[in-house]
């Protein structure tokens, strides 16, 4: 795989400073993945719970390389006629009925049925044939002159046969179309091919086996505090701090859904329209609903908001 | 040299492998090229590049790092290396003597730690008449390299196949094979041959090469014992795994439990992987415009033969019987605990127990996790004297109506019914009624007529009698269960 901006993914370091230039902050697991993907010529498929960037890691690699980021969004019932190719079905009837028309000036002059059906096989046959194929994410990735960064989201929430279905494009690059033949990636231009998911349910092993995994947990409050500069650069350095100690303790908290960091950068936001300088527990109690998305988990929260608040003040 | 790097690959995986990661070949091939692409510069790279192509879950990237960091000990010998620059020693004083004594000083806590100065100072005065070892291990030994002695140890490792020892008494054997290959029998010809000479530098050179051959030892011993934790330990435990499985399910004793709970829910869950996928055309839903244009395009392309998107997953209606008597209790428990990790598959199945009374045990089961649900089933139905027909009457009066034909009805039981009324006539209308009638017997089919076991009033009314006393009976049948269903 070769890609027009190969030295921006020359090593570990580069690909982490590059990652930063574009605000994405990652630590040397998530950078090790992409290198690997690109030199190795393999998916990456990315796990960890909702909200660590895992679509935003595909997303920023795309703009990065300077290409194309094709999304195909995975939910139940996904199948080919929405991931790979369809038949522009209008066109070919209407093909069907020109031809019906047609027919007799085309046969015209044959004698015997014989005769006919060796006209008949003379003309081509473009019923099934390119024309009549509409490209859908997986295929138009494939086609991709420049290359491109395919983006396979939420994997698990597609059925069993979607994952079998991925395979022959995850390991060979390629994609077979029963009435064309198979359609190949440029050698030299592979796509990029990420595949995020949530763990919903289980992923295959024959889908595991031909992917890279990298698992992206939530970050330690040193690296989500660089996130959170790195996203919302006006936050006072000191709310910055608070309000990821808070956040981090939270997520220790039994909690229906423990805040993610994108959750923590809204925070960041609300609180600068808020005009707020630091935390206090008034302030917080009015934007808990920020990073709380069960009433279940704000009245636990609330109840012990005055503790966790005074102890995120003191640790920074 | 890529031989080299390629077989350190190899037997990492096998250690991967018995750690319970399945690690396919051709993710080793993986492992390989990213090898090549990463080197093996950089240790927290290369621990990164492999956990990515390697460990394919958040459970596997742990055990991955606890294998990684065992077998790949290179910070231990880099750190023994910078001890040995510590000190600051004159040019020809602290021989290997002084800086591997620190290394094991550092390696068993309260160690001889405090003795190193005064030895290394007494060896200085040693050293006078240029005297070198002649065999190729004592040269090794006093070059000080313990970088290269431990590659002479993984080598000879590798020569004698350490990475087969199965038990721990093979330590000793392996230990000795190892020191041996590296050219023991040399070493102690020349400390021998040293001794005899009697001059004093000659038996000071054999004193150094005596104790540095017994350090050597401690290092042998030392990396057999953890290549027999790394290859030996788990096959141990696969090698249990496989006897659980056959053995029978009334001879487990309850310090086996722990496992065979592993077991069943692998099972289980084995089971699911292939039965959760059958599916069967559904008539209603999305239209299938690609299948229906297809099929239609016979007819001149009118859509008269419809085919659809939807299909649905066929499972069994499951209901199950099982005598928790105390003769049997024993296997019940096993396939209530099967049935328990069936759930996801079988979400219909529901769960009855009985001694004579039957009560059914489903909800019970739904919502305590499986000890407590377990306890509680025998607390309240357990260990009474059997009454099949209590229990048929009792079916009768409040499931019968629930049977329909596509209702699996899993008796399990050894039949001896204390000589009472076997109402087999009502095990006969369930037969009418259900899809399938399938009694679980425990006991060998030679016994099934005996005493008071009425086996041979019971089993017409059956679809299937099977003899299950063992774990991979148990898989056998749950798994046909589940074939048959659709």
């Amino acid at each position: 795989m070769s890609t027009k901006n190969e030295s921006r993914l020359a090593n570990v370091e580069v690909i982490e400073s590059n990652f930063e230039a574009l605000n994405y902050i990652c630590n040397p697991q998530i950078a090790t993945a992409v290198f690997l993907a690109y030199h190795l010529e393999k998916p990456i498929l990315i796990e960890g719970p909702p909200g660590v960037g895992k679509t935003e890691l595909a997303k920023t690699t795309a703009e990065m390389l300077d290409l194309e980021c094709v999304r195909l969004q995975c939910y139940e019932g996904l199948d080919e006629s929405k991931a790979i190719y369809e038949w522009k079905y209008g066109k070919q009837l209407l093909y069907t009925q020109v031809l019906k028309e047609t027919l007799g000036e085309i046969l015209g002059g044959a004698q015997g049925l014989s005769q006919s059906v060796d006209k008949l096989h003379e003309f081509g046959d473009i019923f099934f044939s390119e024309q009549f194929l509409e490209p859908r994410p997986l295929l138009k990735a494939l086609k991709h002159e420049e290359g491109c960064v395919l983006l396979i989201d939420e994997v698990d929430k597609s059925d069993h046969e979607f994952e079998s279905l991925l395979l022959e494009m995850l390991s060979d690059f390629q994609l077979s179309i029963p009435e064309i033949g198979t359609v190949k990636a440029n050698p030299k231009r592979k796509p990029l091919v990420f595949l995020t998911s949530n763990n919903t349910r289980e992923i295959s092993d024959a889908l595991k086996r031909r992917c890279l995994h990298l698992y992206i947990p939530f970050p330690d409050a040193d690296l989500e505090s660089k996130i959170v500069h790195a996203r919302v650069p006006e936050v006072p350095e000191k709310l910055r701090l608070q309000l990821v100690a808070f956040v981090q303790e939270l997520r220790d908290m039994d909690l229906k859904k423990v805040p993610a960091i994108s959750e923590t950068i809204d925070w960041a936001r609300t609180l600068i329209l808020l005009h707020s300088e630091s935390l206090d527990a008034d302030l917080v109690r009015q934007t808990l609903n920020v990073i709380l998305k069960f009433q279940e988990d704000i009245e636990n929260v609330e109840a012990e908001l005055q503790g966790v608040t005074n102890r995120a003040l003191k640790e920074t | 040299m890529t031989s080299m790097i390629d077989r350190t690959v190899v037997d990492f995986v096998k250690v991967l492998r018995t750690a319970e990661l399945a690690v396919s070949p051709a993710e080793t091939l993986d492992a390989m090229r990213a090898l090549n692409i990463v080197g093996y510069e950089d240790r927290e790279f290369l621990k990164n590049s492999l956990s990515i192509v390697l460990s394919k879950t958040p459970d596997e990237k742990e055990a991955f790092e606890t294998c990684f960091e065992s077998f790949f000990s290179f910070d231990k010998f880099s750190s023994a290396e910078a001890q040995e620059q510590q000190p600051g020693h004159p040019e020809n004083d602290g021989k290997f003597d002084p800086a591997s004594e620190q290394q094991e000083g550092g390696g068993k806590p309260g160690g001889q730690g405090m003795g190193q100065g005064g030895g290394s100072g007494e060896e200085a005065s040693d050293d006078e008449g240029g005297l070198e070892p002649t065999s190729s291990l004592g040269k090794l030994l006093l070059a000080r390299d313990s970088n290269a002695i431990m590659i002479a140890i993984v080598e000879a490792g590798w020569e004698v196949q350490v990475n087969e020892i199965v038990v721990f008494t093979q330590k000793g054997l392996y230990a000795r094979k190892i020191m041996d290959a590296m050219g023991l029998p040399d070493l102690q010809n020349e400390i021998g041959a040293l001794q005899n000479e009697g001059s004093n530098a000659r038996t000071n050179l054999a004193g150094k090469l005596t104790k540095a051959r017994d350090r050597l030892r401690d290092k042998v011993r030392d990396y057999v014992e953890k290549q027999f934790f790394l290859h030996a330990d788990e096959s141990g435990k696969q090698l249990r795994e496989e006897l659980l499985k056959k053995v029978k399910l009334s001879n487990l004793e309850k310090r086996n439990f722990k496992d065979v709970q592993e077991i069943v829910f692998k099972m289980a869950k084995k089971l699911i992987a292939v039965h959760s996928k059958r599916r069967k055309q559904f008539r209603r839903g999305h239209l299938d415009i690609r299948k229906t244009l297809r099929h239609n395009m016979q007819y001149d392309g009118m859509f008269f033969d419809l085919h659809w998107k939807s299909k649905k997953i066929d499972r069994p209606k499951v209901m199950c019987i099982c005598d928790v008597s105390g003769s049997v209790s024993n296997y019940s428990r096993f396939l209530l605990m099967f049935l328990y990790s069936l759930a996801e598959v079988l979400p219909k199945a529901r769960s009855f127990a009985f001694s004579s009374d039957l009560g059914e045990v489903t909800r019970l089961f739904a919502q305590s996790d499986l000890e407590e649900a377990m306890a509680r089933t025998m607390r309240d139905y357990g260990n009474g004297s059997t009454d099949y027909g209590q229990m048929l009457l009792d079916f009768k009066n409040n499931c019968m109506d629930d049977v329909d034909k596509k209702t699996t009805i899993i008796i399990l039981g050894d039949a001896r019914n204390n000589y009472g009324d076997t109402q087999s006539e009502i095990l006969k209308e369930m037969y009418d009624k259900a899809k399938r009638v399938i009694w679980l017997n425990p006991e060998p089919k030679m016994s099934w007529t005996v005493g008071d076991a009425e086996m041979n009033k019971y089993a017409p009314c059956c679809h299937q009698t099977e003899v299950c006393n063992s774990l991979m009976h148990l898989e056998r049948v749950v798994s046909n269960l589940l074939r048959s269903s659709t």
